[in-house]
């Protein structure tokens, strides 16, 4: 992922039309989702031959109640058919019905994206504002006390499984401390889920937790190449004091790689999520797909899976978009 | 006025301490360049970063450094921020990495006023705009506005000027600062340079191992060598009658041309080529109306623009040209390493390519063709032996030569004496050479196949005079005895007079001038020739004195 958020600051930072590269990407994105869909079609009925007829009837259910589902839903008809079928349906926004909900696919992703969107971004903002400073800070005291603290600690986050460290946290400052509560509020709205802030405060923490062990050593890197830049040197020439080279020159260069990675990391995002969600019962897309992949309930997985593959295309081709922003050579071309 | 005393810099390293300057005293006055001058490894540029305590962590420092006599070794961060920039200030060597790259370029040269309080912010952004003009930026205003990247290296090199002369500093110390640009821009901004040191009274500390510039541009010189000041005195006592041995065999170094008129042996005909370096039938290399263009940003990008020329067997070909005019691509193309958009490319008289040969073929003919590169640290794998390295010719072209094992280690051995080197080296690491020894490998690795042909682009630009001469001596040795042609790219046009039987002048993608060498570099008929002739600094004072002169006349003429 790294190496290619790396490839992506190179070819966009060599200032070769970037409207053509972004329009490349896209096309590139479409096939991408195409190529998604066809693989979780095929994985799908490899793990389910018999069709998901059996998870939805129960097992008691006699093979003419068996036949008789496929029969109803079009399970009987050749593979090929029923994929394109499915193609043309979500051409059109359908991404057909649940067979547990008793609804529309579209309408309980439509219900639970916002709210899986709202945990996610608040994390990754509060990852932001602790990675960021964190990594400047270790790279400036590089190889010193500090750096060395940081890193421990981040080696330690990092190396432990996100659904175990969530248990710590509710184990300590739930059940211990009683500072906040295990459970993250319940509704079907954003609104509703804001309205009760302490109880997001867990499912935040576990999720920006393992965001900035990642993200700050991106930043230290990246800060650490900066500051053994010529123009650094330039500065300091020129009479400015460090810490004012470090504010005025060299976050500034260092961000936009990090930025590049931020757009590569919204499908790992959403992996984290299944997990935090369904260990405080957040009403997300997380705990959705979870549930329905335990329920065997396979229109809303797929429907799952093509939003997280879209999110993926979109979020990496926001970030060469952002980058492109940022670098005064390609700035030009977009204005 | 800048008086040092004693300074010596010790730097920390895994290896122990090492002891980069050895207590050495130098004196910079009032209104003068000063020229400190030496090969890599001799101090001076630690010298030039010890004056505002710019050298890294691991260095100590010790000694005095006065400015008119105030110490600065004793100054704490904040006080030193105050002289930095203010009294004394510094332009580097690489004028394409020194700026911000995300910084428009008038606040770059604005930070360096409001670090010292000079003015308010518009008051700041107006003088930079005033500053750009001063060093001789055109459209000041529209640049001020814009970034590194929109500008060329020599630009870039007078906004590195500008920032320095901002708070109008009685000191500057220049390190390398026309080192990484072409000839005829590092004679604009040494003009630049004198221009300010005369007409502002500011002082000049210029840190160079270029004896041209040094004749150019310094009042006095100062000769470092391995952490010592070996010599000091004027520019004309030290380059007309130096005194210490390490001076004299460095200006003897010195690659020079002959004074026009002057006339030279002939560096002796070629086997292939007839009276007044005619190409006879069959060369081994043969462009005809090459073209390569390169797309970049939606534009396309003319490298080589038609170009046609013949290296005959045994004829060394120098192609002379500054960056940018295509005489790399020209190497790539005859290595096969660009594709060619246009024109014919044949070797050793066989087409290649479209309509010619392809595949195994065209490889087999390839290998009959050895390459030298610039940069003899970054052309070696850092993970295989230098044995290694020399043997991989070898192994790829074993299905042409078949090889043994034994037979493979005992050429290594061979082509590690022809290159002057132990055959001990062959279980060493690049990392364990100095850098002219690898570019003894890399010369090595070339012959290994016997070539016909060698394709050489810049193979001394990246060492040391002394180690360039060794070099080149090897390079030719080598050339005499095996007779390969060559084709010797470089900038360097004294280095090409040395070497070459016939010379190209490349300007903008295109051949502006070829012939024999001493027709070329000696009596130039192409302006594009006489331009970038005119702009080498000959390492001799009042030679250049009268040169400088001349290039101003005809500048002005023209």
């Amino acid at each position: 992922m790294v190496e290619a958020a790396r490839t992506a600051v190179r070819t966009a930072s060599g200032g070769a039309g970037i409207l053509r590269f972004l329009g490349r990407r896209l096309v590139q994105g479409v096939i991408v989702i195409l190529i998604v869909t066809l693989i979780v079609f095929a994985l799908l009925h490899l793990a389910m031959p018999q069709g998901p007829a059996q998870g939805i009837l129960g097992m008691q259910a006699t093979q003419e109640q068996i036949d008789a589902f496929n029969r109803a839903n079009g399970f009987d008809r050749p593979l090929w058919q029923q994929y394109f079928t499915f193609l043309s349906q979500i051409a059109v926004g359908d991404l057909g019905d649940s067979f547990k909900l008793n609804r529309p696919v579209a309408d309980a992703i439509g219900q639970r994206l916002p709210k899986t969107l709202v945990l996610a971004l608040i994390s990754m903002a509060v990852a932001l504002v602790v990675a960021i400073p964190m990594g400047i800070y270790q790279a400036v005291r590089r190889g010193k006390t500090g750096d060395y603290v940081f890193t421990t600690m981040n080696f330690i986050i990092y190396s432990t499984p996100s659904f175990f460290l969530g248990l710590v946290l509710v184990i300590v400052f739930a059940q211990w401390l009683g500072l906040v509560p295990a459970l993250a509020p319940q509704g079907d709205t954003v609104a509703q889920v804001l309205a009760k802030p302490a109880g997001l405060v867990l499912p935040v923490a576990t999720a920006a937790l393992g965001i900035i062990a990642t993200i700050s050593r991106y930043m230290r890197s990246a800060t650490i190449d900066n500051l053994s830049e010529d123009y650094v040197r330039t500065a300091r020439a020129k009479g400015t004091p460090m810490p004012v080279v470090i504010r005025r020159h060299v976050v500034r260069n260092s961000l936009t790689p990090v930025i590049a990675m931020l757009g590569y990391y919204l499908p790992v995002m959403f992996g984290g999520m299944i997990v935090v969600e369904s260990l405080f019962n957040y009403p997300g897309m997380g705990l959705l797909f979870w549930t329905s992949a335990q329920t065997g309930d396979y229109p809303v997985l797929l429907g799952c899976v093509l939003v997280i593959a879209v999110a993926t295309v979109v979020g990496s081709i926001l970030a060469d978009l952002v980058q492109a922003l940022l670098n005064p050579r390609t700035r030009g071309e977009l204005a | 006025m800048l008086r040092i005393r004693d300074l010596a810099v010790t730097f920390r390293t895994d290896d122990g301490p090492v002891e980069a300057v050895r207590g050495i005293d130098l004196d910079v006055r009032r209104g003068e360049v000063l020229a400190l001058v030496g090969e890599s490894g001799s101090g001076k540029s630690v010298t030039a970063m010890a004056v505002l305590s710019l050298l890294p962590a691991t260095a100590t420092r010790t000694g005095s450094i006065e400015l008119d006599g105030r110490e600065l070794t004793t100054l704490t961060e904040a006080q030193l921020n105050g002289v930095r920039g203010k009294e004394i200030s510094m332009v580097f060597q690489e004028p394409m990495t020194a700026l911000n790259p995300s910084m428009r370029i008038g606040d770059q040269i604005a930070e360096a006023l409001l670090n010292h309080g000079v003015g308010t912010k518009q008051e700041a952004a107006r003088r930079a705009v005033e500053l750009l003009a001063r060093v001789g930026i055109p459209e000041p205003e529209r640049r001020a506005a814009g970034y590194a990247h929109e500008m060329s290296g020599g630009q870039r090199q007078r906004v590195v000027i500008a920032i320095a002369l901002a708070c109008e500093p009685k000191l500057i110390i220049a390190d390398e600062p026309t080192t990484a640009l072409d000839v005829t821009v590092q004679a604009e901004i040494l003009d630049l340079i004198r221009e300010l040191a005369h007409s502002s009274g500011t002082s000049f500390l210029l840190v160079t191992h270029n004896m041209g510039v040094v004749a150019d541009i310094a009042d006095r010189v100062a000769v470092m060598y391995r952490g010592e000041m070996v010599e000091h005195g004027t520019a004309l006592q030290v380059l007309r009658e130096p005194t210490a041995d390490y001076t004299k065999r460095l200006l003897d170094a010195v690659p020079r041309l002959p004074e026009g008129g002057e006339t030279v042996p002939p560096a002796g005909e070629p086997d292939g080529t007839g009276p007044g370096g005619v190409a006879l039938p069959v060369p081994v290399l043969s462009l005809r109306e090459s073209s390569v263009t390169y797309r970049k940003a939606g534009k396309s990008f003319t490298a080589l623009d038609g170009v046609s020329v013949e290296i005959a067997a045994g004829e060394i070909l120098g192609l002379v040209g500054e960056s940018g005019s295509g005489k790399s691509t020209l190497g790539k193309v005859a290595l096969g390493l660009a594709p060619t958009s246009g024109g014919e490319l044949r070797l050793f008289g066989e087409k290649l390519g479209r309509g010619g040969l392809r595949g195994r073929a065209e490889r087999r003919l390839r290998g009959r063709v050895g390459a030298i590169f610039q940069d003899p640290g970054s052309s070696l794998d850092p993970r295989t032996t230098v044995g290694e390295a020399i043997a991989e010719p070898l192994v790829v072209h074993r299905a042409v030569r078949p090889m043994s094992g034994r037979d493979r280690a005992a050429r290594v051995r061979e082509l590690l004496e022809a290159v002057e080197l132990p055959a001990s080296y062959a279980s060493r690491f690049p990392h364990e050479l100095s850098g002219g020894q690898r570019q003894r490998i890399g010369l090595a690795r070339a012959i290994a196949l016997e070539p016909e042909l060698i394709i050489a682009d810049e193979p001394t630009s990246a060492l040391d005079v002394s180690v360039q001469a060794a070099v080149l001596k090897v390079l030719r040795e080598l050339q005499e005895r095996m007779d390969f042609a060559c084709l010797f790219i470089s900038h360097d046009l004294a280095v090409v007079h040395e070497f070459s039987h016939r010379v190209a002048v490349m300007h903008e993608g295109r051949i502006v001038e070829l012939g024999a060498t001493d027709d070329v570099l000696l009596r130039p008929q192409h302006p594009y020739s006489q331009r970038l002739l005119a702009s080498v600094p000959v390492p001799d004072p009042v030679a250049q004195r009268e040169r400088r002169i001349a290039r101003l006349a005809a500048r002005s003429a023209a």
